[in-house]
């Protein structure tokens, strides 16, 4: 009997190159993956191996210089600015590597304010920043400014943030690297989670190898090519 | 379009309520007071011109002035035309004149006038010129060899007045001066009394009685140089002209805006500064709001690549900082509005401004704070959204990265 597995990503041939002056640097060279939906997913490799760029080709947070990703079969790459910004906010999320949070909001805003921009109705987008909030361990701390919130604290408001609007795709760039043992395990745990018990689909960038344990499958990144994968 | 302002409202209200109080408080202040100055140089313009227009019309011109359009300079059967004219709908009195050029002469100062003969009583429903007696007292009908002249004509020991040297310099109430009519007909006065209406035009007037300058030239009985009409506030000045023009052929009917052109000319030049005051205003206003704005933008390029990336869309973003660059042009106009009608127009009022026409006193109302409030919202908008569309054509990763 033959397994039909929906993929939530299919990457063919991606090629990023950055020009400083006439220095070419391939950051991503020609790198081809399909991420099924549910995996959860980790991009390592060395510094500058192009984890992060890819990630943000994910996240349609920039433009390759050529090949192509296909989101839930869709070519994402030659959209419009709206038009990302659109599955960005319904089928994303997006985890960065220093938090990332407005500072003038407090946590609870944080968390809901891409679903008041989804046009969800106020009621159902702040009790579901609650949920999410209590879902990270911070069902205390809503009304607490990113300022008062510990390093660890602040991953997870921005773990929940991304969460908000039910994604797809939840993206991390190495939402631990700031972040104490304590508080990376908290964090890592908390993805764990969210891929087993909302069937969130989990793409993180780490350079850890002992971030190997948590996740599904691997891809190994060098010079911009995939040199491994597991 | 309405989940967009619904999030760019909000970004907006926390911005402003968690951002640099100081800032905030800097701007409003630096907007009221150009706001101020907006109010301010029309109002000042405006209380000048009314007030000018005001000296005109109730020393010098009337509201209205009827005069021969026929070969001859004089009206004839001027009591039955003065009866008719004042039958008219929004006319509230009229006063006729007769008008003959003299050389005054007292000592050994000289100095020509056109001298009015006038009804006195009639003269007072007219004009006001019996309320500027600085020496004597003013005209009455049976008055023979009297006199009455403006201050800038009798001299009245004022060598500040503006032409002082070329007046008869001394001459005081009670004082004989001679007067030879351009007739040819010599006439000893005694000067009854000196007005000074604070208007060049009015007190370079010298006034006696009809009956007096009719025995200069007898041809002026039952006619009139010119008439004089008052009119209603409400009243329409085009409306009563043309009803005046229905009465008789042979009449040209002045408004006093056509009769003076010197007051349109200076209302046209104050317009024309008030015009360039302010552009500057709202270039000031403009350029205060694109500076703050554009501080504010750079210091959080990083959030808006972040609102960016988390999926706020560029139109909520800046129309974010539209509502805030409203909000602070709001309460500038506001304030200033305040500042000026509780503040700055009572302080004026008691310490009025002195222009050679009198004292000036600021000109507003709703339109004046209306228009200011418009014009620094306008400025604050254009000058708000340049630097946020700047900043939103940045690339997401260059805006959080650098």
């Amino acid at each position: 009997m033959i397994e039909l597995i929906s993929l939530m990503f299919e990457v063919s041939a991606l090629t990023k190159i950055y020009h400083t002056g006439r220095v070419e640097l391939r950051a991503l060279d020609g790198v081809s993956f399909s991420l099924p939906d549910g995996d959860l997913m980790a991009i390592m490799g060395r510094s500058g191996s192009g984890k992060s760029t890819l990630l943000r080709q994910l996240g349609l947070l920039d433009r390759p210089t050529s090949g192509s990703v296909v989101f839930e079969k869709k070519e994402v790459t030659r959209l419009s600015e709206g038009e990302r910004a659109n599955l960005r906010l319904s089928y994303m999320g997006y985890v960065f590597q220093e938090y990332a949070l407005l500072g003038e909001l407090t946590a609870h805003q944080n968390v809901y304010l891409p679903g008041m921009m989804a046009g969800d109705k106020q009621n159902n987008y702040q009790a579901r920043a609650r949920e999410l909030l209590d879902l990270v361990g911070l069902g205390k701390r809503l009304k607490h400014y990113p300022k008062e919130l510990s390093g660890g604290e602040q991953q997870r408001v921005a773990i929940a943030r991304a969460l908000i609007n039910r994604p797809k795709v939840l993206l991390a760039d190495e939402p631990c690297a700031n972040l104490d043992t304590v508080s990376s395990k908290a964090v890592m745990e908390t993805l764990v989670r969210l891929n087993n018990e909302l069937g969130v689909t989990i793409v993180l960038v780490s350079h850890d190898p002992a971030d190997r344990k948590y996740t599904k499958s691997l891809i190994v990144l060098s010079d911009g090519k995939i040199v491994e994968r597991g | 379009m309405l989940k967009s302002l619904r999030v760019a409202g909000f970004l907006a209200f926390t911005s402003i309520k968690k951002g640099n109080f100081g800032v905030v408080a800097l701007t409003v202040l630096i907007l009221t007071i150009v706001s101020l100055n907006l109010l301010f140089v029309p109002s000042l313009l405006n209380g000048l011109v009314t007030s000018a227009n005001d000296k005109l019309k109730n020393t010098y011109a009337g509201d209205i002035i009827i005069e021969s359009a026929t070969a001859s300079s004089l009206i004839p059967d001027v009591e039955g035309l003065d009866n008719s004219i004042e039958g008219i709908n929004g006319v509230t009195s009229v006063a006729p004149r007769n008008s003959l050029g003299a050389e005054l002469s007292f000592a050994n100062q000289r100095a020509n006038v056109v001298v009015l003969g006038i009804v006195p009583e009639q003269e007072k429903t007219v004009f006001t010129v019996d309320k500027h007696l600085i020496e004597g007292s003013y005209l009455e009908a049976g008055d023979r060899d009297q006199i009455l002249l403006g201050a800038q004509v009798a001299g009245a020991d004022r060598p500040k007045l503006e032409l002082y040297s070329r007046s008869l310099k001394e001459v005081h109430a009670g004082d004989k001066i001679l007067a030879v009519y351009a007739n040819g007909v010599p006439k000893t006065y005694t000067v009854k009394g000196i007005f000074y209406a604070e208007f060049i035009q009015a007190d370079l007037q010298a006034f006696v009685s009809e009956a007096e300058l009719e025995t200069v030239n007898p041809q002026f009985a039952g006619k009139a140089s010119s008439i004089r009409v008052k009119i209603d506030n409400q009243a329409s000045e085009t409306e009563v002209v043309s009803e005046i023009g229905k009465l008789r052929d042979g009449l040209r009917i002045l408004t006093w805006e056509d009769y003076a052109g010197i007051v349109r000319s200076m209302t046209d030049s104050f317009n024309v500064i008030n015009t360039i005051l302010d552009v500057v205003n709202i270039l000031v206003a403009a350029i205060t709001v694109f500076i703050v704005t554009y501080i504010d933008v750079t210091n959080r390029r990083r959030q808006i690549g972040i609102q960016r990336a988390i999926g706020i869309t560029r139109s909520s973003i800046a129309l974010s900082y539209l509502l805030r660059g409203l909000f602070l042009a709001i309460v500038a106009a506001i304030a200033a509005s305040l500042a000026f009608t509780y503040i700055v127009m009572p302080l004026e009022a008691s310490h009025p401004f002195r222009f050679p026409l009198g004292n000036v006193y600021l000109v507003s109302g709703l339109p004046y704070l209306a228009r200011a409030g418009l014009t620094l919202v306008v400025a604050a908008l254009v000058a708000a959204f340049l630097p946020v569309w700047l900043a939103l054509r940045i690339r997401i990763l260059d805006a959080i990265w650098g």
